[in-house]
């Protein structure tokens, strides 16, 4: 009895069989590792020097308003001062006693006169209105007219 | 030689070991990640902890550290008189302290030795003289066992820039606050004061301290180890608030005048004390009020602390004659008497077991109630409250405001004392209509008067115009409120009255008169009570009236307190003048044409000296002036309110 013919394939042909076909393969690109570095630690670099740099400007801005802020408050604390100053330099009883000290001495009882018009010293009668009063920068708007 | 086989059983061997060694290292390494899962597990316990179970406590501990939060102390309000002239602000001062321990050396934990700053007398001879202390003082402050006392508050800012100059060790320099008052005791009594630490504690600074005081501000930094600031840090500023201004009614030049007029009373009359208000007619507003003796609120320590008292709100006394006015005005008012309703007068009248007499002995005499009212009648103003009977008067003396504050928005006001008409007794009608066994204050009767010179319009007086925000604009106070209390037709009787009181032949308020201006008015002198019953020897001088008369624009009313003489016709009716006349000029009222001739006001003025230099005799003043004055002696004996 004999054995069933078949015709079998070589193992090494079906190897072949399942294996890709070749192809060329390109050279991988070299990388420039050097010049990855340099740029990344300019980056970093640059990034730290920035930081610095805003910082430096923001303390030195700081720095400015302070001096801002003191003069502000300088100011205001000369404001204040001297609208002290000008209440009591305006005070009636420093006024009164300024005034007998400088021999001046009190006013008698007042007399009053009824003007009907203004009367010039050129005799020309002149209707013109008063002009109005500059308000006082010291003082509070009290009213519309001020 | 040939090369003999291994036995079949070492074969294996080498493979056997090096598995062995594979399963050793695996080993070791999972026993390595094991330590270090449980290392990690350990920190990463260990940061859950920190950040989330302890992240509060850690986040406060880090601000600490850094953070410094500056309280900004908010400047207070400043106080105007009417037209905007400041009576009371703030500037900055210095306050000036000192680190005892600094100058007594130490030790460091470590054990090192730390030297004094300085000597404590050095310093305190640096200082003495700037601070215009004692060196003694000085040194014993600088010798306290304490990290902190002061040696100066609320010094001027240039003291406190001299001392930084210094550079003193241990010794340190406070911005800080300072009240100031421009005008010294002006208007002292009203304004107040406020204390160390910037709370108002008197007068208008105390009642309006929570609008005046501001809201205090913070500034939030970030400091390094070393103190120093750091400048990209957290920088979180809150302004302080600025303290509202509070715009008062008077008026500063008014205000000045009335200060020294009463102070000039007093110390011509040897007076214990005097009050002037005045008010305007139109709004009942004060225009001044003052007193004596006063004081300067910036040296307020060395004055008594009785200065400091608002005389014109807070004292009481009995009226007197200047009642009278209130009780003629009730009966014309019902319709009882009119200005010529002629009356017959005797110079004593007997009123349940009390008698009451004039001031000068007179025969039987028929006057009019004009009359009754110019020659200061009692007799004829007890016989007209008569008419009048107990209720009546009693409500039209409360529709005047008697007995009740005036609710000017001042603390510490007395209401005055009048009994309800159902607890008076026999002689109580009589008492009250002349003005004694009632009590009012100075405010109270000015704005009587007031309400007379309105044409018999009440309104509640007030002291405060409004307050000034932070656009620099006033917002005004509300209106007065308004109530008639007698019929214009009553109230133009009466004043013509009391021009007559003041101009008139008869007229007790001579010394009034305003040369210019009409003046309406009626003196006062009444007895003290004394403080163990009954009535003591001791008097109180009143004049209250207004002017121009015939458009009335302004009320004054003074009282000296204990002058002598004792009349308010001869010590009350110059002040009032004097006082009448600058706020006439001051608010520019014209002149009604009643001004007398040069001759004639040259002949009146030698007159009125004339008479003041007789007048220190006592029993001659009245014979020499020839004008009746007020009767001291009433009420008489027998007066339950004498008893």
């Amino acid at each position: 009895m004999s054995a069933p013919l078949t015709t079998r394939r070589p193992a090494r042909q079906r190897e072949d069989d399942r294996r890709p076909e070749l192809s060329v393969v390109v050279e991988p690109r070299r990388r420039h590792t050097l010049a990855y570095a340099l740029v990344m630690i300019l980056l970093l670099g640059g990034g730290v020097f920035g930081a610095v740099a805003l910082n430096a400007l923001a303390a030195a801005e700081a720095v400015q308003a302070r001096a801002l802020e003191r003069q502000v408050a300088d100011s205001e604390r000369a404001y204040g001062s001297l609208v002290a100053e000008v209440a009591t330099l305006e005070d009636p009883g420093r006024i009164r006693e300024a005034a007998l000290d400088l021999g001046l001495v009190p006013s008698g009882p007042s007399r009053h006169l009824h003007l009907e018009r203004n009367l010039p010293v050129d005799g020309a009668v002149v209707q013109a209105p008063l002009p109005e009063s500059t308000p006082d920068p010291l003082k509070p708007v009290l009213s519309a007219e001020r | 030689m040939t090369r003999q086989p291994k036995p079949r059983r070492l074969a294996g061997l080498p493979r056997l070991l090096s598995r062995n060694a594979d399963r050793v290292a695996v080993r070791r390494i999972r026993w390595l990640l094991v330590i270090y899962g449980l290392v990690l597990l350990v920190v990463l316990g260990q940061l859950a902890h920190i950040q989330i179970v302890q992240a509060d406590e850690y986040a406060d501990a880090s601000v600490r550290q850094r953070e410094r939060t500056i309280e900004l102390p908010a400047t207070r309000g400043r106080i105007y008189d009417r037209d905007g002239d400041v009576l009371a602000t703030s500037v900055e001062g210095a306050t000036i302290y000192a680190d005892p321990r600094a100058y007594q050396g130490g030790e460091t934990a470590e054990g090192e030795i730390i030297p004094p700053a300085a000597e404590p007398v050095d310093v305190a001879t640096a200082l003495a003289p700037i601070l215009g202390r004692e060196v003694d003082d000085l040194v014993e402050r600088l010798e306290r066992d304490a990290h902190f006392v002061y040696l100066g508050r609320q010094l001027d800012h240039e003291v406190g820039r001299e001392i930084r100059d210094l550079e003193l060790p241990g010794i340190g320099v406070l911005a800080e606050p300072k009240r100031v008052y421009p005008g010294g005791g002006l208007a002292a009594q009203v304004v107040g004061f406020t204390g160390i630490d910037g709370d108002g504690l008197q007068g208008l600074e105390a009642h309006y301290d929570t609008v005046l005081r501001g809201e205090p501000g913070t500034l939030l930094l970030e400091r390094a180890p070393g103190g120093l600031d750091i400048a990209s840090g957290v920088r979180e500023l809150l302004p302080s608030q600025v303290g509202t201004d509070v715009v008062l009614t008077l008026d500063r030049d008014v205000q000045h005048a009335a200060e020294v007029a009463v102070n000039d009373a007093v110390e011509q009359f040897e007076a214990k004390g005097a009050s002037v208000v005045v008010l305007d007619v139109a709004s009942s507003e004060v225009l001044a009020m003052a007193s004596t003796p006063g004081f300067d609120p910036n040296e307020r320590a060395q004055d008594d602390a009785e200065a400091w008292r608002n005389r014109a709100i807070t004292d009481m006394f009995e009226p007197g004659s200047t009642q009278k006015a209130f009780t003629i005005a009730a009966a014309i008012e019902e319709g009882l008497v009119s200005p010529t309703t002629e009356l017959t007068v005797q110079d004593r009248i007997k009123v349940g077991s009390s008698t009451f007499t004039d001031a000068h002995p007179h025969d039987e005499s028929t006057w009019t109630v004009g009359e009754i009212m110019e020659r200061s009648s009692n007799v004829g103003t007890i016989q007209i409250a008569q008419q009048l009977g107990d209720e009546r008067l009693d409500s039209y003396l409360r529709d005047f405001g008697l007995g009740r504050p005036t609710n000017l928005g001042f603390p510490g006001e007395a209401s005055g004392l009048l009994m309800g008409h159902e607890d008076w007794w026999g002689s109580s009608l009589p008492t009250i209509a002349i003005g004694h066994g009632v009590a009012v204050t100075l405010i109270q009767l000015a704005n009587a008067y007031a309400t007379i010179a309105n044409d018999g319009i009440a309104m509640d007086p007030s002291v405060v115009r409004g307050t000034v925000g932070g656009d620099g604009r006033l917002s005004p106070n509300s209106p007065a409120r308004q109530r008639e209390v007698i019929s214009e037709g009553t109230a133009k009787a009466v004043q013509a009255m009391l021009v007559d009181a003041v101009s008139g032949d008869m007229g007790t308020g001579a010394l009034a008169s305003v040369p210019g201006y009409s003046v309406a008015g009626k003196t006062g002198t009444a007895r003290k009570p004394a403080p163990e019953g009954g009535y003591s020897d001791r008097y109180v001088a009143t004049f209250a009236g207004f002017a121009p008369a015939h458009d009335p624009q302004i009320v004054v009313a003074v009282m000296v307190d204990e002058p002598y003489p004792i009349w308010g016709g001869i010590v009350a009716a110059p002040v009032f003048a004097e006082v009448m006349e600058a706020a006439l000029i001051a608010r520019r009222v014209p002149p009604d044409g009643s001004s007398p001739t040069l001759p004639e006001a040259l002949v009146r003025a030698q007159a009125v000296l004339d008479e003041l230099a007789a007048a220190e005799e006592e029993d001659e003043v009245a014979d020499r002036l020839g004008v009746p004055i007020d009767d001291p002696s009433s009420p008489p004996v027998g007066d339950p309110a004498s008893d």
